[in-house]
């Protein structure tokens, strides 16, 4: 697989990051494939969760209880930041109704309160880059907004004091609807890049699980992890905590790579694998769908975006396309996500630009929690034949069609954009015309640009 | 390097302003400016090679047209020639005058029976041919029809609000010109061996003057039918209105012979 991609230097981290999703494979997380990329097989709730560690994603993993949701981002997170499991427990926070703001965030340094100071005992949910809410969707939608801040930038507040994370992912997991669990506020959904479903292995896979041991204490060190909580609870400054932290971090990766075989990242690899996923782009194709898919969950040619309290008006022209099938608006963190996740996966296989292939496959798993679809379309579509959760599903299906129709019109609609970029370059041009939402759109770009 | 006095409200404060600022704040200015500029949102298609399309389907939309402007052409410069004082006298010198100016363009254009076809139905429904005149229109098409490259020509005239003059006008033998329609007076005049299907009526002077090859109309016929006719056949599938003075030939309706025959004179009504 190394010789794909002749124009990329070849560090090893990606071989290393390869060894760490088959040794979590192998033996931490049994699952089957559930989806190919380029012929290549991978289980993807362990590939997302490895690309939204390694590119400071955020996550939701749904699931039905016991299928290893909070598990399977614990071992991968576990190696990929050099954290015993003892920590990411620790740090873990666990949607409950009756949770707090001090139990997520931090709370009032008692002591020095009593002394008049005001000082803020961090939690480790907030210091540590691994952040992971446990059934999310239990926690009411009040509580939920506590955390919006905190997962969208990475920053805490408490008090007056605030810590800023320069390196964090946030996984949360959440069960289906049931009696105890509310929905995730539509501003917090939207916030999550990915989502997945930790699904069931099979019967085989499943009573192997039954039949061995834990494998927790693989990833367990109980000196390492005493040092690191301490470390935490100290009163030194965030930034100052962070490099010792990363110290000791070091020394129990060094213990794993011993023990097991497998080298976690140290933080200057993952910064360094950051930096050469960040160098690669779309090519032309994979921008120009992307853009097509976009168009077609935006776009309203009668009241000129889709608005969640508007409905489509009967007769419209553009009645074959998804914008008549959804309620919402496709928000700008969609781009971002998508983007930011077919980077991993070119970065993972050795390619040297994000194409269209790894664009059709994290798109339906960045699209599927963040689309409301229409009633008639649900009632319409659930009862399919399927392999996937309904939202993944559907956001498959609308990944499919969209492709037939870039099948059909990609070069017609690269020049429609070339146009636009010459004439935003000044040339006197006219936009081309073709029956899809982004016509219009590009048409409208190039109407409104600055003179 | 100083930095520029800052007007935007995107710059530091006027307390940062008067600090030194570091090469690495400048730096990080520079980015921010840039990351300020008017971002052009089709950017990564600067260098995309536009192309034209060139769909098969374009391509075929395109030569046809090639092909038409030149069939058009070609009867503008006949109608300049020819129909100057726009009422064009149905003399047998005038068509055949008028015949050989259509001849000499046709014989220059690469066209096929559809594009005929075409042009037949452009001449009364675009605005590109200013004068539909039925006279020259027929000589053109006959001309068209004699110099095409196909043996079986199909001409649908059925939507046509005129009938056309002259079709079929010295076809030659090998060729079959089929009209799905009516056509106006002179239909198969001089044929020269071809065979001419009119699968509607046909109107006076059909057939006159021709040599050789057969006329079959499926409906009605007008009158003179076999004007001056020297040979051939004419077929008839309803009425005959009159016959013409018949030199040679044979004239039949219904499958039966009418010409020649006992009962048959010229003009007769019946």
């Amino acid at each position: 697989m190394m010789e794909r991609m002749p124009g990329v230097r070849k560090n090893g981290y990606r071989k290393q990051v390869k060894e760490i999703y088959q040794f979590i494979s192998d033996h931490l997380y049994f699952n089957r494939p559930d989806i190919e990329v380029k012929g290549e097989r991978y289980n993807s709730s362990i590939l997302f969760s490895l690309i939204t560690a390694l590119n400071k994603g955020k996550e939701l993993i749904i699931g039905e209880p016991g299928l290893g949701k909070t598990t399977s981002v614990e071992f991968v997170c576990s190696l990929i930041y050099q954290f015993p499991l003892g920590v990411i427990w620790a740090s873990e926070v666990s949607g409950h109704p009756e949770q707090t703001e001090e139990k997520i965030i931090g709370r009032p340094d008692l002591g020095k309160l009593n002394q008049g100071e005001e000082d803020v005992v961090w939690t480790n949910f907030t210091q540590i880059p691994v952040k992971i809410v446990d059934e999310i969707n239990r926690l009411p939608e009040t509580k939920q907004s506590m955390i919006l801040d905190g997962v969208d930038r990475g920053n805490w507040e408490y008090l007056n004091e605030m810590i800023i994370n320069d390196e964090y992912c946030l996984f949360a997991t959440a069960n289906y609807q049931d009696g105890g669990t509310n929905t995730i506020i539509a501003p917090l959904v939207d916030r999550f890049d990915a989502m997945v479903e930790s699904r069931h292995p099979g019967p085989n896979l499943s009573f192997l699980i039954g039949k061995g041991k834990r494998k927790d204490h693989l990833l367990r060190h109980l000196k390492f992890e005493k040092d690191i909580h301490r470390i935490l609870k100290s009163k030194t400054a965030y930034e100052k905590k962070m490099p010792r932290v990363e110290e000791v971090c070091n020394a129990f990766g060094e213990y794993v790579y011993e023990v097991l075989g497998v080298k976690p990242l140290q933080k200057h690899d993952r910064d360094q694998i950051r930096a050469e996923m960040e160098t690669l782009d779309l090519d032309q194709d994979a921008s120009a769908f992307a853009r097509m898919l976009l168009a077609e969950f935006s776009f309203c040619e009668r009241y000129g975006q889709k608005r969640v309290v508007e409905n489509c008006e009967e007769g419209c022209h553009y009645t074959g396309y998804f914008c008549r099938e959804i309620k919402n608006c496709a928000s700008n963190r969609l781009p971002t996500s998508m983007k930011q996740y077919a980077q991993g996966l070119a970065w993972l296989l050795e390619d040297p630009e994000i194409d269209i292939e790894h664009m059709k496959s994290v798109i339906p798993y960045t699209l599927a929690h963040r689309v409301q679809w229409k009633d008639e379309i649900l009632s319409q579509r659930e009862r399919s034949k399927r392999d996937d959760p309904l939202p993944i599903f559907l956001a498959k299906e609308a990944v499919r069609v969209v492709s037939q129709r870039f099948r059909e019109q990609s070069e017609h609609l690269k020049d429609a954009l070339a146009v636009g970029s010459r004439i935003y370059q000044g040339e006197s041009m006219e936009p081309l015309e073709g029956d899809h939402p982004l016509y219009a759109e590009i048409k409208k770009d190039v109407d409104g640009r600055p003179s | 390097m100083n930095l520029p006095s800052p007007r935007s409200p995107f710059t530091g404060s006027s307390r940062s302003r008067r600090m030194n600022p570091s090469s690495t704040d400048r730096k990080r200015v520079g980015l921010q400016r840039a990351a300020l500029t008017t971002k052009n949102p089709f950017e990564e298609f600067k260098t995309f090679a536009f192309q034209k399309d060139d769909i098969p389907l374009d391509r075929i939309v395109r030569s046809t047209e090639e092909v038409m402007d030149h069939i058009r052409r070609g009867y503008e410069k006949l109608l300049e020639e020819e129909a100057k004082e726009l009422v064009w006298m149905v003399q047998y010198n005038t068509i055949i005058k008028a015949y050989e100016v259509a001849e000499k363009y046709v014989k220059q254009i690469d066209y096929t029976a559809e594009d005929i076809e075409d042009f037949c139905f452009a001449l009364e429904n675009t605005q590109k041919i200013p004068y539909f005149i039925p006279g020259p229109a027929g000589v053109y098409i006959s001309a068209l029809s004699n110099y095409a490259k196909e043996d079986e020509i199909d001409l649908k005239l059925s939507e046509l609000k005129t009938e056309i003059n002259l079709v079929g006008f010295r076809l030659p033998k090998g060729k079959r010109l089929v009209i799905e329609g009516d056509t106006g007076d002179f239909t198969g005049i001089g044929m020269e061996g071809g065979e001419l299907l009119v699968e509607g009526n046909a109107k006076n002077w059909t057939g006159a003057g021709m040599r050789s090859g057969r006329v079959s109309v499926k409906k009605n016929i007008g009158l003179h039918t076999g004007e001056w006719m020297m040979g051939g056949e004419i077929h008839v599938g309803g009425r005959v209105r009159g016959l013409g003075n018949i030199v040679e030939g044979k004239v039949f309706e219904k499958d039966k012979l009418v010409y020649p025959g006992k009962a048959r004179y010229p003009n007769v009504y019946y």
